[in-house]
């Protein structure tokens, strides 16, 4: 089960993402497991594969609303650079950037189910 | 019902629903978690269900969350369809985005809000929403009830609001209150039915909108044909009915729709603005009946009769019982033979008033009859003049018949024959005892019922005289068939003859009808010897007017009779 020490250990804006859930803990945790099941981290990878810019960006792009909700700091910020660099069109190395991002969430993954 | 459903069964009892635009089940689920507390929720997962969900529920979904990025369609495109449709237009929209260049393309293209993205405390999306909702269902009530449901104008209360900010925005502004009311409307909608009236009025007002739109002012229906302007002091009133009448062509049914206008000008704002437009209605009403579109100017004078016919409408029921109202009598001579013969008599209403003395019944009778207060005041008189009658006939032997006035609306009273009757039967009269006076005008509206019921009193044994002939409009072909013995001819007949460059050619003409009809002819108003010799020459037959004597009250008139009785047949000439 994954626990706010978890959390905080990973990087998270715990208060914010408190506040957001009216302090309620098990609602909080249950978003961030939301989050990590979400299908956007499948169609990003899916995009990179194929180089897809648009679907890339398009997946970034909503995976950065998301995360941002529940305060997923450190993640946070790996989706939103990959995603200005997608909406400039610039040339990066986004496979890099999608296996820092999956490793976040494969870690924060392995505490919950650990 | 139980107690629980009346609980429920109350607008501010419901839940309002609210449809939460957004594909990401995350988001979803922090939003219905924060909402569901106090609102039903309704999820769509994309833009096509929620157009969906809209199209069918429209009528109990109250607001709408709208993410943009949605898989089938970008959420700007489905606020455009919203806000294109006048189904929907009314939903309220609040956008989500961590957008903020979003965020002004969104409210321009009618968002009523956003929220932004990371979503903010649940505390402020909860009052956001809230404040929305409320601020949506008090717009959509304003707009029920500010507007006119047939023209879409302000109604009249909402006009009187809007009319009083813009006063107070413009103190020093020189304002006019204008009145359009359109001419015989009801008879327009009893011709062509209630749906052209409508379109007649909805044209009306459609212009009126244009006018006050292109030059400044506010409009409203105030009532069935009434519509009211306040606009900003101008002198072009002729030009204003001119914009807003329409006109037989563009109707198309050839039909003439003719509009009055009263004006105020200048409007004294210390006075409450529906002290202005009962001003402008003064003026409108003066112009009632023009031939063709008129406007009039309202001027202090029409203050001054409204509040005198106020007044009198106030103490007309003390005078009824206090017995202010006197039966005066002015007798009619049978001018035939070689010395005039009294004939009958006519019964006339005075009115002595405590305070202002008395009042004229040129005044307080027209406005009697508008408001129908004359029925009362006729019974009145009748009661009063058939007991004279009995007194005449018992104390002093004298048997003259004596005439009433019955008004139209009398006439339309299923009692009238019942009250008649009773008077007759109660005072020991004969029908023949008392004259019926109807003027000729009650008889152009609902003609049939009107002299079906003068037929029925006539052949009881009523007299009927047809009053003030010529000022109204009587077929001269149905004229031999209504149940009358004889032709009041107006006074206005007898002083126009006789003025200025005397022409008695109409007086003529219509003592020739009269005996071609068969009837007597009565003159009234006949003051001098000249007149009175003139009119025998002409074939008149009864002649009323101070040249014999003026109305004079009961005890006045009993001595008149005695000294008429007392004369030597030869004596009588004058």
């Amino acid at each position: 089960m994954l626990t706010l020490d978890d959390l905080r250990q990973f990087g998270a804006n715990i208060q914010e993402g408190l506040d957001r859930c009216m302090s309620d803990e098990g609602f909080y945790l249950e978003l961030v497991g939301m989050t990590l099941e979400d299908a956007s981290f499948d169609r990003l990878s899916q995009a990179v594969a194929a180089d897809d810019r648009k679907a890339a960006f398009e997946a970034a792009h909503a995976l950065k609303g998301i995360v941002a909700n529940v305060s997923l700091t450190p993640l946070y910020a790996q989706v939103s650079e990959m995603t200005e660099l997608l909406r400039g069109g610039q040339e990066a190395d986004y496979g890099a950037y999608l296996a820092r991002i999956l490793e976040m969430r494969a870690d924060l993954l392995a505490r919950q189910n650990g | 019902m139980t107690t629980q459903m009346q609980e429920l069964f109350r607008p501010s009892a419901e839940r309002r629903r609210i449809l939460i635009v957004e594909d990401e089940p995350v988001n979803r689920r922090i939003l219905t978690r924060c909402l569901e507390g106090s609102y039903a929720v309704i999820p769509a997962a994309a833009g096509g269900e929620a157009l969906e969900i809209v199209r069918d529920q429209i009528e109990t979904i109250s607001l709408m969350l709208l993410d943009l990025h949605l898989p089938d369609m970008h959420g700007l495109e489905i606020l455009q369809r919203l806000k294109a449709d006048p189904r929907y237009a009314r939903l309220p929209v609040i956008v989500m985005t961590a957008d903020s260049q979003a965020e002004v393309e969104c409210l321009n293209l009618g968002a009523i809000d956003f929220i932004p993205k990371p979503y903010p405390r649940q505390e402020v999306i909860l009052a956001r929403i809230r404040r929305t909702v409320e601020l949506s269902e008090d717009r959509d009530i304003l707009r029920w009830t500010e507007r006119d449901q047939l023209t879409g104008l302000y109604n009249k209360d909402f006009f009187y609001r809007y009319a009083v900010m813009l006063d107070d925005y413009h103190k020093d502004l020189a304002t006019d209150a204008l009145v359009l009311d359109v001419n015989r409307f009801h008879t327009l909608n009893d011709r062509f039915g209630k749906a052209y009236g409508d379109k007649v009025l909805q044209r009306i007002a459609e212009k009126a909108l244009e006018l006050v739109r292109s030059s400044g002012g506010i409009v409203c229906r105030s009532e069935a044909d009434k519509f009211f302007i306040y606009c900003p002091h101008r002198t072009d009133y002729a030009d204003i009915l001119e914009k807003v009448s329409v006109s037989a062509e563009e109707d198309g049914s050839g039909n003439r729709i003719r509009l009055r206008m009263g004006v105020y000008a200048e409007a004294d704002k210390s006075l409450d603005i529906e002290r202005r437009f009962d001003r402008a209605k003064m003026a409108s009403d003066a112009v009632r009946g023009s031939a063709a579109n008129a406007f009039g100017l309202y001027d202090r004078s029409m203050s001054e009769a409204e509040l005198l016919a106020e007044q009198l409408i106030e103490d007309f029921p003390a005078a009824l019982r206090e017995g202010q109202f006197r039966v005066y009598y002015q007798p009619k001579f049978d001018i035939r033979g070689d010395v005039p013969a009294l004939y009958s008599a006519e019964a006339l209403a005075r009115w002595a008033h405590p305070r202002m003395g008395m009042v004229s019944p040129g005044v307080f009778i027209p406005l009697f009859e508008r408001n129908g207060l004359i029925q009362a005041l006729d019974y009145h008189i009748w009661s009063e003049t058939a007991a004279q009658i009995r007194r005449w006939k018992e104390a002093q032997g004298l048997r003259l018949p004596v005439s009433v006035n019955v008004s139209r609306i009398d006439l339309l009273d299923p009692l009238l024959k019942d009250k008649l009757c009773a008077l007759v039967a109660d005072n020991g009269l004969d029908y023949a005892d008392m004259i019926l006076e109807v003027t000729e005008s009650a008889y152009t509206e609902e003609a049939a019922q009107i002299t079906e019921t003068v037929k029925e009193l006539r052949s009881l044994g009523f007299r009927i005289e047809m009053d003030d002939f010529g000022t109204g409009y009587s077929s001269l072909n149905t004229l031999s068939t209504l149940p009358i013995d004889a032709l009041k001819l107006d006074m206005q007949f007898i002083r126009s003859a006789f003025a200025g460059r005397r022409d008695t050619r109409l007086l003529q003409a219509i003592i020739r009808l009269a005996e071609a009809v068969e009837v007597a002819c009565i003159a009234e108003g006949v003051e001098t010897k000249e007149q009175a010799e003139a009119l025998k020459a002409m074939g008149c037959d009864v002649i009323q007017g101070y040249y014999f004597s003026p109305p004079l009250p009961a005890a006045e008139f009993t001595r008149f009779l005695s000294e008429e009785k007392r004369k030597p047949e030869g004596a009588r000439e004058r």
